[in-house]
């Protein structure tokens, strides 16, 4: 007997036998490739995304593409017709698209904002004048604590599309003060002695240098300007305490902050000018020292 | 001053006074000096006290793991070199507390000399890094080890260029830190790369019981670390 008629004397499969092997084929190939997906997805993104979120995704991935895979591919096999599946699905597409915009906004802006990483968690941030510390990014919504000790939920979409200024980001950042002093005191004494106190600040930066200089002659002071680059985490305690140790410094050097001072000037009975004597005593010292001499012509 | 100490014992030290009193089975520590106080008890704590120079990262409070040295003149080196020059670093003492099983742990760190911080690299990318200005020396200085030691440093070119060298940045994780009686030592070496790379380490000395190895802060915290290397990637 050759090997045709071998064949013919066979009695016939059905059909179904060989649609549900298939289908059980194909499903054991989504099942591996679904492992495949986890295992790329798990080794690019557990640097990026913390451990719970990750498993979420890893499962909706791994779900997703077998379920996928089911209606692409095995549903026509078994001659499960797709075309009224399809229909159902639109409808509910686009019913569950309308319901769940926002959700699916924040979603995927939660997903781009893991991707880009403008904040970590723990970072000092401002996101839409809300500030404080991130205590936590999820899928759906970044967590924070504000420095009044609040909590605060900002959904993801506001975050991903708004201003957002990270002020840790960097390992420094400068600050700045205006030092007013009188007109009748020596400036660059002042500067030389904000330099010394500058110089002995440990964490007032080496490089990049500070740098004080005048900056403006005010209506009532010659204003110093002093810039100063600080450790990220240092320079908040710093900027709180270094000014009052410089007015205390500049103090004692006889340099003192002005007030704020205005000449008043009286018309009529023929009689114009400066305040006399007697009057100008009831003007703290400071005022007087500060005043610049008047101009001859405008007596 | 640097040695092991067995309380009750007061030390006066260019104007810190170190002293640990023995009071019902428990041990107070006292540091005292014109600006601050320090005072802890160790409870039920039996042992000796040990004071020997530590990576001088720590003071007015941690904030990074770098040293950068300023050279006070620039130094050139010659294509495929490899010179030897000294260069002083700020001494930071450890005061530990060590058990009789060879445990130890720091109480407290001291320093008579000013900290300062600067930041190695641009402001997005750089480090923060303790600051000294060294003088350059060609031969052994002899320093006042209260305030400083010397880093015997060897300097390799492997370039083709002469190159010039303005500064030095040294990982805490690595240093090797020495003394003696009247020495604070580190040996290290500069590898240049090209004029923006280069990289530093630390190498060992022969120890002797004159000279013996400093227990060191970073390794005692046993953390765990990527590299106990310098990489200085922002110019030398």
């Amino acid at each position: 007997m050759n090997v045709t008629a071998y064949i013919s004397s066979l009695p016939e499969v059905p059909g179904i036998v060989f649609s549900t092997v298939g289908a059980v084929l194909i499903f054991i190939i989504a099942i591996f490739l679904g492992k495949g997906l986890t295992i790329y997805l798990q080794r690019s993104l557990k640097d990026k995304i913390d451990k719970g979120h990750l498993d979420i995704l890893l499962k909706a991935g791994y779900y997703g593409l077998i379920t996928l895979v089911i209606v692409a591919f095995i549903f026509p096999l078994i001659g499960i017709d797709r075309s009224g599946l399809l229909v159902t699905g639109g409808v509910l597409g686009i019913v569950i698209g309308f319901a769940s915009q926002s959700i699916v906004g924040n979603l995927i802006s939660g997903f781009f904002l893991v991707v880009e990483r403008p904040i970590k968690i723990g970072d000092q941030i401002n996101i839409d004048s809300n500030t404080g510390f991130v205590e936590d990014i999820n899928i759906f919504s970044t967590i924070i604590r504000t420095y009044d000790g609040l909590y605060m939920r900002i959904p993801n979409q506001t975050v991903f599309t708004s201003n957002i200024t990270n002020y840790v980001a960097n390992v420094t950042r400068r600050f700045e003060y205006i030092v007013g002093i009188r007109y009748s005191d020596d400036a660059d004494e002042a500067i030389r002695i904000i330099r010394g106190i500058i110089d002995n600040e440990p964490f007032a930066l080496e490089n990049p240098s500070p740098s004080i200089f005048v900056d403006t002659l005010g209506d009532n002071s010659v204003n110093i300007v002093v810039r100063i680059w600080a450790p990220i985490s240092e320079w908040f305690e710093m900027k709180t305490r270094l000014l009052w140790v410089i007015k205390k410094t500049l103090e004692e050097h006889g340099i003192e902050i002005p007030f704020p001072q205005r000449t008043v000037w009286f018309s009529g009975e023929g009689q114009t000018g400066k305040l006399s004597g007697k009057e100008n005593n009831y003007l703290p010292k400071a005022e007087n020292d500060g005043l610049p001499a008047l101009q001859e012509g405008t007596r | 001053m640097f040695d092991k100490y067995t309380p009750p014992f007061t030390l006066n030290y260019k104007g810190h006074e170190i002293s640990v009193e023995k009071e019902q089975g428990n041990l107070i520590y006292r540091r005292t000096c014109e600006y601050e106080t320090i005072e802890k008890i160790l409870l039920e704590a039996d042992g000796d006290f040990l004071i020997n120079p530590i990576e001088p990262v720590n003071l007015p409070k941690p904030i990074t793991s770098f040293l950068l040295i300023d050279f006070e003149r620039p130094v050139m080196i010659s294509p495929g070199s490899k010179q030897k020059i000294y260069l002083t670093f700020p001494v930071e003492m450890g005061i530990f507390i060590t058990g009789k099983k060879g445990e130890h742990e720091l109480i407290d760190i001291l320093t008579l000399n000013m900290s300062k911080y600067t930041l190695y690299g641009n402001p997005n990318r750089g480090m923060i890094c303790r600051y000294w200005k060294s003088e350059i020396f060609i031969s052994y200085p002899n320093l006042d080890t209260r305030y400083e030691g010397d880093i015997e440093l060897d300097i390799i070119n492997d370039t083709n260029h002469w190159m010039e060298v303005k500064k030095s940045v040294f990982n805490a994780f690595g240093m090797k830190i020495y003394y003696g009686t009247d020495r604070t030592s580190m040996r290290a070496f500069m590898r240049i790369i090209n004029r923006h790379l280069a990289e530093t380490g630390f190498m060992t000395y022969t120890t002797t019981p004159e000279f013996r190895r400093s227990m060191e802060v970073y390794t005692a915290r046993k953390i765990m670390l990527s590299s106990i290397k310098g990489i200085m990637e922002h110019g030398i």
